[in-house]
């Protein structure tokens, strides 16, 4: 436990080193730079740690930049791994926004800049309506870190035809707001809301399919992959979950008059 | 460096909405307790202080819901108020409380949060947050995360004060996570705001009770959040803490535990789950009990620097004479071990002049505990406990 500390206060030396407000000329740091792990989080976030927390935030570094009288608040947050990373990336992204290449995604409004690459999450923020900079920032400050710059394999895996654009977000606890589905991605489609949850085995799969097929109630087999059924749930609405090896995935919500099948047996086909 | 934090959030996302927001319709200055969809047995609600609003005793914090059919679920349940706030996951959580909400609005009271630092940014993010949620008005709009009295500005008042005047919220609100009593009585003074949302829990004792009882008597309504004390969401992940804790029941209990307290309005848990959902809804309707205590004590011992490692460091410290390790340690028999009878036992065995301490009577500590046990706090507690 003594190495694991010792080893994230290293890592987290070595990013404080990295942000340095001179990334883009003319800025300067304004006041100390601050640090936060998940015990104190809460003191920065005004109620917003727990967001945070279950991304599998672990540290946070920050540091406020000025120039010409405009403020710069630049926090970059340590993640558990590249994919929470990109969740926080893509649960706090404007959906109606447009998305960037930084990293693994990114996305720049006028006052606010968000990323992810590797296990880190970056927000930058500024005083006035200010792209540019913000982009700068990004662009400089993406150079200095290393990690994934793709995004997960899992959002590949679902069918491109009738997804609503940019809505696959990892979901990361209690998928579908069910606790049997622990963790996983989700995507809207014209039709239908779709997920893709990954378990530690087919065997653990299985089971968890048993316990989906005890908690929905009356269900109807149907031929997907290695198991599969459809049914009707008074609040996910007419579904359709099937196990492929150790994913479960499915779709729930269906628009009237859309049959299940067809979609489910195209994202079977797409998830190895 | 928070209003900095704010500042920046406040930056972030907000989209053109002039023009959008109406002045409400008749549909919310009617009733005051929305029906629930299916009525179901086991709800109690409770008067919102001043305002009149009836929520449910257990109702929704959205923050971390990331699908709305469990919002939906609580609504036909009867839960009856869902909070949300501008800053969650940078407007989504509004997005996705208003959709889930949407048929059900007169069902329900929403709350919204501004982090705001001044009236312009607040009135830019009141017209946002009602177009985001898909509203022509919400019941409480809060001052977001103010940490003392000062962060309750006449700019911030006034903004709520002209947003309730144009329809767009029903009741002024503040919530606070730090300076908490501090922030109440500012409230309190300003007498402009009608409710106040703390961060309240067992973890706590009776540190906030006097302060909540001031805003009570001033006819302020008292919302409770962090009801789980935090402690159930560990930051490294495969943890296994939450999991134990969801299978011990400790979670349950520590919601009962703030519903206990009828100065408690109501609370606002955060849910992700159905089965959360349906055990925090079990709560509304049982007492809390000796066993939720001890999975509570426990969970204590586990979750903060609350309990005395015996070092010594403090002896001879206390500027009253207090044996401070002792006492601690008494407390750890009733709050750790569910030995109150043994705690209060020792306790009594104290000479009077050290067992008539309060320490709530000195205005500061002389002891420091090396470790970061709340020393004041937690004497403070065997004193109220045992005495």
């Amino acid at each position: 436990m003594k190495c694991c500390i010792a080893l994230l206060a290293v890592s987290l030396a070595a990013l404080g080193q990295t942000l340095d407000c001179s990334l883009v000329p003319g800025w300067t740091q304004q006041g100390a730079s601050r640090s936060y792990t998940g015990d104190n989080l809460f003191e920065y976030m005004d109620g917003n740690a727990e967001g945070y927390l279950v991304y599998g935030f672990v540290a946070m570094q920050g540091v406020n930049c000025e120039s010409g009288g405009e403020t710069i608040v630049f926090d970059v947050s340590e993640m558990a791994d590249a994919e929470s990373a990109y969740g926080m990336f893509t649960a706090t992204r404007d959906p109606h926004g447009p998305l960037e290449r930084i990293g693994m995604g990114g996305q720049i409004v006028p006052r606010r800049a968000i990323f992810a690459k590797g296990k880190y999450f970056v927000e930058i923020g500024i005083s006035k309506d200010a792209p540019d900079v913000l982009r700068a920032f990004c662009r400089a400050f993406e150079a200095k870190v290393s990690g994934a710059t793709e995004p997960p394999q899992t959002l590949a895996w679902f069918p491109r035809e009738k997804l609503a654009p940019e809505t696959v977000r990892l979901v990361p606890e209690s998928v579908l707001g069910l606790r049997l589905l622990k963790r996983g991605y989700i995507a809207q489609y014209d039709y239908g809301k779709a997920f893709i949850v990954a378990e530690t085995s087919p065997e653990t799969a299985a089971e968890v399919m048993r316990k989906l097929r005890a908690r929905v109630g009356e269900t109807a087999p149907v031929k997907i992959a290695d198991e599969a059924f459809e049914a009707t749930d008074r609040y996910l609405g007419r579904l359709c979950f099937f196990r492929k090896g150790r994913y479960i995935a499915g779709f729930a919500g269906l628009a009237e008059g859309q049959p299940a099948l067809p979609p489910s047996t195209a994202l079977a086909a797409r998830l190895p | 460096m928070n209003s900095s934090r704010r500042s920046f959030l406040a930056a972030g996302l907000a989209l053109p909405a002039a023009g959008l927001a109406t002045t409400p319709s008749s549909s919310h200055s009617g009733s005051d307790q929305p029906a629930p969809a299916l009525a179901p047995a086991g709800l109690s609600y409770q008067k919102l202080g001043r305002t009149g609003l009836t929520p449910t005793r257990v109702a929704f914090g959205c923050m971390i819901t990331s699908d709305g059919s469990v919002i939906e679920k609580a609504a036909d349940l009867g839960i009856n108020y869902f909070d949300t706030a501008r800053g969650y996951q940078g407007g989504n959580n509004e997005r996705m409380v208003g959709a889930a909400l949407k048929a059900r609005r007169k069902q329900v009271y929403i709350s919204s949060k501004s982090h705001a630092k001044d009236k312009a940014g607040a009135l830019e993010h009141i017209d946002t947050t009602l177009q985001t949620l898909g509203t022509d008005y919400i019941d409480i709009w809060y001052l977001h995360g103010k940490n003392s009295g000062e962060d309750i500005t006449d700019d911030l008042l006034e903004a709520q004060a002209i947003a309730k005047k144009d329809g767009k919220v029903r009741f002024a609100g503040v919530s606070t996570h730090k300076g908490q009593a501090s922030v109440i009585d500012a409230a309190i003074k300003s007498g402009k705001i009608d409710v106040v949302l703390v961060a309240y829990n067992f973890s706590m004792g009776s540190d906030l009770d006097a302060a909540i009882g001031r805003a009570k008597a001033a006819g302020l309504g008292i919302v409770a959040m962090k009801v789980m004390a935090g402690g159930f969401r560990r930051p490294q992940p495969g943890d296994k803490t939450q999991e134990t804790l969801k299978r011990d029941g400790a979670m349950v209990a520590a919601l009962k535990w703030v519903l206990k307290n009828p100065q408690v309005d109501t609370t606002i848990p955060s849910m992700t789950d159905m089965e959360q959902l349906d055990a925090d809804f079990k709560a509304m309707s049982s007492k809390f009990g000796e066993g939720d205590q001890k999975i509570l004590s426990a969970h204590l011992e586990r979750i903060g620097p609350l309990y005395c490692r015996m070092c010594g460091h403090c002896e001879g410290t206390c500027s009253q004479g207090l044996p401070v390790a002792d006492v601690l340690r008494f407390l750890t028999y009733a709050d750790g071990y569910g030995q109150f009878a043994l705690g209060r036992e020792r306790f009594l065995e104290l000479p009077a002049k050290v067992a008539s301490v309060r320490c709530r009577d000195c205005s500061s500590c002389s002891v420091d505990c090396p470790h970061g046990v709340r020393v004041p706090e937690r004497l403070s507690r065997a004193q109220e406990l045992f005495a």
